[in-house]
């Protein structure tokens, strides 16, 4: 009954207030109601007013009108100071399970301040924030990853009590935000599929650029190529950006296969994800295959971000 | 949220103020030991922010409280009651400062404050304490505003400038509020105030309106609908006194009895309205014999006015008098015999001349006459400062010093009237007044205290004589301070009194506008209750039933909040997107050139078309679509000044209106 309820609720907000990346305060979408302290205020009012009945005090009635007005028009000032709030949703980058996904929300005014705004998920505490007159501010909302794939948020929810803390405005709003989450990396050694000896975890040599790979130039640089190749002393030299070129050896191929590994599935994305991590600060070219799926062996950032995304997805219904 | 938020510097501080100045009117009437409480606990609550200190332990907290409970025993002499209550209030109020930890005990604070506020009303209602009071009402509305977690919060001056704006912007509602809101009567009666009241008493020893000569306090003031009659004939009744003790006269048992006395209307009629300063008494002023349909209002049987309850707050009222009435021709046996008493022993000189006159004239009338001239031929004296009496105090002073106040004269008249067998007696109230040009209404001060005889004659009946006027005439005609000029003894304890320096023309205005003010403060605020709103929305209205009422309330309120919300969204610059602004002011400017932008025509088709149209103006016109366009859909940064700057090129290049010839 309680869930049937809920979810009702939920698809009434949603109706009302859809996901969208960028989102407007208003009429239709704020909700004011006058909080704990406003109905203590209004015990407080009521008490005034016995005792103005009681003692036939002018005064005394004056003054509990006088606070009863001032409670009336704070419902036009909360509800200013949060009408026209923007709220847009800031990028957010992956995270791996167990860590914290962090989404970024900017607040942005059009036209007049908006004071002690506060945001946060339902369940935690609220950031407050003030947004001053046409500017904008950000802020940082974080909560926990704990299984891998697209990890989206729930409504968040804005608020704002200002000017008097006895009304509250409110409002759900779903920025349509979503972070990956990476398997978290779990260290172990790893059936390789294609020749890596052991050998050739030497650090010191590897980092010299004496490997096992081919030395083939200089390229010029292109985002996406690892900074760690840079040619410095090209660069300080005034040449512009190059990258120290190598290209992977024939058959030494490194490839990481999901199927090559016992155990859990989990546990076996946990493992690939380390040995992602470990051979792309190696610079080392691997490949991955997955059941279904297969990255050839590359390097470099982009082709990490593939690899992790593709360990991330897995199985999961993007 | 968790309910431990601590409290912001701000607001502690708003808070100190505001306690500060809530607690200021109270130092009137509660004893000093609160300042000291107040320093202490503020004290140690500035030393814990500072963290010099920590919070009290439950001990000390129990300790304090025990203390508190104690001194409040000790200065009121009782828990209970309205005194010890608001002593005690104000106790909490200072004491919770020491347990205040998080925003709930800031809160809790507040909302004391706002009671503290309403009770000092109940000790002091005047305009100024009403004007007063915004003060402390900011300071907490400022607390309120500074528990919020906000830049504003933190600048005091913007805290300020919100807390007034709020009150502004909610008088127009409070207003209407205070008018139409039903004034119910009293749910249930709670003690009040014991306030030190000054005026007359039920008993007078001669000295005691002396006394009260020495007072500027105001008694009463009164308007007429009719023409105000002669300060001469303004003798305002309060309470007749018939038991004489031989020393004090003080009022029978018989006078409390409710109506009952005959009396036949006769002459024109007096109206009048009275608005009375708290006298903690019941009984209300009126000129001779005087009605009031006022509800509580009722006349005695010895015809003067009384309240159902004593008097403890400003109290408005009707009259109509009949000064020529006919009272009581057929006199009651009671009546006559509590008109005729005297003690058993004393005075005997009194007595004798009393007899004396009564075998010289047989007629009353007569007897009344040359009584009155003898006041008048004999050397007696008006003074505030009559010479000691003793035991026989008529004798002594008819016979001896001669000196004395109304009170006196009053008195004796009456002594001797009863001892030559003429029902007589004192009549206590207040004599003249002051008019105030500015509002044409009088003012009656404690010093217009007066006293004067009333004695029956058969057919017809009561009938009033002041001897004092046969002595100091001045005293009836022109008042007190002329009857006491040589003596010099006007007010001589009150030097400050404004009333002393009346013959300073400016000074004397300000004292008569201030008084109007406070008079009107009177009758129109403190005096809305139940028959004054039912009067006056009567006025306004016409008939009058409920329904009206709250419809009125109902409908004006939503008006008034409407005008509010209008100042505060104003939706004639509704358009908040600055590029949508902007981009109509660019409509309109080319619209005054004939070139109006057709629906669903993009802004580019447009700013060809208009820049085709009006050649001469094409570069601004394409400039400012350009920057709009790239604003607006090449996601460039959205600060509008650069959009702004080329509307107002394109303005500066467009002549206002079209030329004929372009």
């Amino acid at each position: 009954m309680r869930e049937r309820g809920q979810a009702r609720w939920r698809n009434w907000v949603a109706r009302r207030i859809p996901p969208a990346a960028q989102v407007q305060l208003n009429q239709r979408r704020i909700f004011i109601m006058p909080n704990r302290v406003g109905a203590a205020f209004g015990l407080m009012l009521f008490l005034l007013l016995l005792a103005a009945i009681n003692y036939e005090n002018s005064l005394a009635y004056g003054l509990t009108f006088v606070l009863a007005a001032v409670f009336i028009v704070a419902i036009l000032h909360t509800y200013r100071n949060f009408t026209g709030l923007v709220l847009k949703a800031g990028s957010s980058g992956a995270v791996f399970v167990g860590e914290q996904a962090r989404f970024r929300v900017r607040l942005e005014s059009v036209g007049s301040p908006h004071h002690a705004v506060g945001l946060g998920w339902p369940q935690g505490e609220l950031q407050t924030l003030d947004v001053p007159e046409n500017g904008q501010r950000e802020c940082e909302l974080s909560l926990p990853a704990t299984r891998r794939g697209w990890l989206r948020p729930g409504r968040l929810r804005v608020e704002s009590r200002f000017p008097l803390g006895l009304l509250v405005a409110w409002s759900w709003v779903d920025l349509d935000q979503a972070v990956l989450v990476y398997p978290k990396p779990l260290a172990g050694d790893l059936p390789l599929a294609a020749g890596a000896g052991q050998d050739e975890e030497d650090e010191g040599s590897r980092a010299s650029g004496q490997g096992a790979d081919d030395y083939q130039g200089l390229k010029t640089y292109q985002p996406g190529d690892s900074k760690r190749r840079l040619h410095w002393k090209a660069y300080s030299r005034g040449q512009g950006l190059l990258v120290k070129d190598f290209a992977a050896l024939a058959g030494r191929d490194l490839w990481l296969d999901f199927l090559a590994i016992g155990g859990d599935p989990e546990a076996r994305l946990s493992l690939l994800c380390h040995w992602v991590l470990q051979l792309d600060d190696r610079q080392q070219p691997y490949g991955l295959r997955l059941p279904g799926s297969e990255l050839a062996p590359d390097y470099g950032d982009a082709h990490r971000e593939a690899c992790l995304r593709a360990l991330a997805l897995y199985g999961v219904a993007a | 949220m968790s309910s431990v938020q601590p409290i912001p510097r701000i607001a502690l501080t708003w808070l100190l103020v505001a306690q500060v100045l809530v607690i200021l009117p109270h130092l009137l009437h509660l004893p000093p030991w609160i300042i000291g409480l107040w320093l202490f606990c503020a004290g140690w609550r500035i030393q814990v922010f500072r963290m010099r200190a920590t919070y009290p332990g439950t001990l000390v907290r129990v300790g304090l409280l025990l203390a508190t409970a104690a001194g409040v025993f000790l200065s009121r002499g009782s828990l209970i009651g309205l005194d010890a209550g608001v002593l005690l209030l104000v106790a909490t109020f200072i004491l919770k400062l020491l347990e205040m930890r998080s925003r709930r005990d800031a809160l809790v604070l507040i909302f004391l404050g706002f009671f503290v506020v309403v009770t000092a009303y109940l000790f002091d209602d005047s305009l100024l304490a009403a004007l007063y009071s915004l003060l402390p009402v900011t300071a907490l509305l400022a607390a309120l505003i500074g528990l919020q977690q906000s830049g504003v919060a933190v600048q005091p001056r913007a805290t300020l400038k919100l807390a007034v704006t709020l009150q502004l912007q909610a008088l127009p509602l409070m207003l209407l509020l205070f008018v139409f809101f039903p004034r119910l009567g009293p749910l249930w009666s709670l003690p009040n105030p014991n306030k030190a009241f000054t005026g007359l008493s039920d008993s007078m020893a001669p000295a005691d309106i002396a006394e009260l000569s020495r007072s500027d306090a105001l008694a009463f003031r009164a308007s007429f609908s009719s023409p105000m009659p002669e300060r001469s004939e303004l003798y305002w009744r309060a309470l007749t006194l018939e038991h004489f003790d031989g020393r004090r006269w003080s009022q029978s048992a018989g006078a409390k009895q409710i109506g009952g006395a005959d009396w036949r209307k006769q002459g024109p009629a007096l109206d009048y309205s009275i608005v009375m300063q708290p006298s903690g008494k019941p009984w209300l002023f009126a000129l001779d014999v005087g009605l009031s349909n006022q509800d509580g209002v009722r006349q005695m049987s010895d015809f003067r006015l009384e309240n159902r309850q004593p008097v403890v707050q400003n109290l408005l009222y009707q009259v109509s008098s009949w000064p020529q009435a006919l009272r009581q021709v057929e006199l009651p046996p009671a009546v006559a015999r509590r008109a005729l008493q005297l003690p058993e022993q004393g005075d005997p000189r009194s007595r004798a001349w009393a007899e004396e006159l009564r075998s010289q004239h047989g007629q009353d009338q007569a007897l009344v006459a040359a009584l009155l001239q003898h006041f008048n031929r004999e050397p007696y004296g008006y003074t505030l400062k009559p010479p000691p009496v003793g035991a026989d105090s008529i004798d002594e002073f008819l016979f001896r010093t001669r000196k004395g106040f109304c009170a006196h004269y009053a008195g004796a008249m009456t002594f001797v009237l009863r001892a030559a067998g003429i029902p007589a007696r004192v009549v206590a109230g207040y004599q003249g007044g002051e008019l105030n040009p500015a509002g044409n209404y009088l003012s009656v001060r404690q010093f217009d205290a007066h006293a004067w005889v009333e004695y029956w004659q058969d057919g017809k009946g009561w009938i009033s004589v002041d001897p004092t006027f046969q002595v100091a005439p001045e005293r009836i005609e022109l008042g007190l301070e002329q009857a006491l000029a040589e003596e010099q003894s006007f007010l001589e304890e009150s030097p400050l009194s404004l009333l002393r320096y009346r013959d300073v023309g400016w000074l004397n205005d300000l004292r008569l506008t201030w008084d109007n003010i406070n008079y009107g403060w009177q009758r129109w605020v403190l005096g809305y209750r139940g028959e004054q709103q039912l009067h006056l929305l009567q006025r306004w209205f016409g008939t009058l039933d409920w329904q009206r009422l709250a419809l009125a309330l109902v409908g004006g309120g939503g008006v008034l909040l409407g005008l509010v919300a209008l100042w505060l969204f104003k939706p004639w610059r509704r358009e908040r997107d600055p590029q949508q602004r902007l981009l109509r002011g660019f409509e309109r400017a080319l619209a005054r050139h004939a070139v109006i932008r057709q629906r669903g025509e993009g802004m580019r088709a447009f700013a060809h078309r208009a820049a085709r149209e009006l050649p001469v103006q094409a570069a601004a016109i394409q400039a400012f679509a350009r920057i709009y366009e790239a604003q607006r859909y090449a996601g460039q940064p959205s600060a509008p000044d650069e959009l702004r700057a080329a509307l107002r090129q394109l303005r500066r290049m467009l002549p206002w209106r079209k030329s004929p010839g372009a």
